[in-house]
């Protein structure tokens, strides 16, 4: 059971960006809801050596569509 | 799902075993918030743990000389909020409050988790290195935010 916790970093918006827990490791062109807003992976790194089943990656994502827009 | 299965994949119990994940579940509450609702104000005391199992929790800087009041972080499934004051025993460093419907914690309160480490070191140093583990995670991510402003 692997566990992929993301630090997830919002680039030209100010959406001050998430931290969480997935059950897959982004992938770049990856879409990702955090709260009300969908962004797209456009780079994806390990952060810090995996410790047991946790991973630590770090993914910087852009802003693709505000809640209730397309 | 049981509450041991979810624990296995929060961070902070990296390292307990299935029994030991009991004992921590067993002084554990869940508290159901409606979105904006406070479980943390900063400056204030706060003697309670929480770790997020659904939703997210909006980490919040209070307005200063310097800045105006801002949200720092948003905390999803598995992440922690109030480490450092279950740490240090110190005022809250920021206010925290559900950013979204719905969200959900459990709730340790300090008193129970010190009771319990005092019982089982093992989890007691287990939980104190992952905390550290979880701070150093959120200062990489402050610093990489930092760096793309």
């Amino acid at each position: 059971m692997n566990v992929y916790k993301v630090s997830y970093v919002v680039i030209g918006s100010e959406h001050p960006g998430a931290i969480m827990n997935r059950d897959h490791a982004p992938v770049v062109g990856e879409r990702i809801t955090l709260g009300e807003h969908e962004f797209e992976v456009i780079e994806v790194l390990n952060l810090m050596p995996p410790r047991g089943d946790f991973h630590y990656i770090h993914a910087t994502v852009q802003l693709v569509k505000k809640k209730g827009k397309n | 799902m049981e509450l041991t299965e979810i624990f296995q994949k929060v961070e902070l119990f990296n390292g307990l075993s299935i029994s030991e994940l009991n004992l921590v579940a067993s002084i554990c509450q869940e508290r159901h918030l409606q979105r904006g609702e406070l479980i943390t104000s900063q400056g204030e005391p706060g003697d309670d743990l929480f770790i997020v199992t659904q939703g997210f929790i909006e980490i919040i800087l209070e307005e200063s000389q310097k800045e105006p009041r801002k949200v720092v972080v948003n905390l999803g499934e598995g992440q922690i909020v109030g480490e450092m004051s279950l740490v240090d025993q110190g005022p809250r460093s920021a206010t925290a409050r559900a950013a979204i419907d719905p969200t959900t914690v459990k709730v340790i309160r300090r008193a129970d988790f010190e009771s319990l480490c005092e019982q089982n070191g093992h989890i007691g140093y287990i939980v104190m290195r992952n905390i550290a583990s979880d701070l150093s995670f959120k200062l990489r991510h402050r610093n990489l935010s930092e760096r793309s402003r």
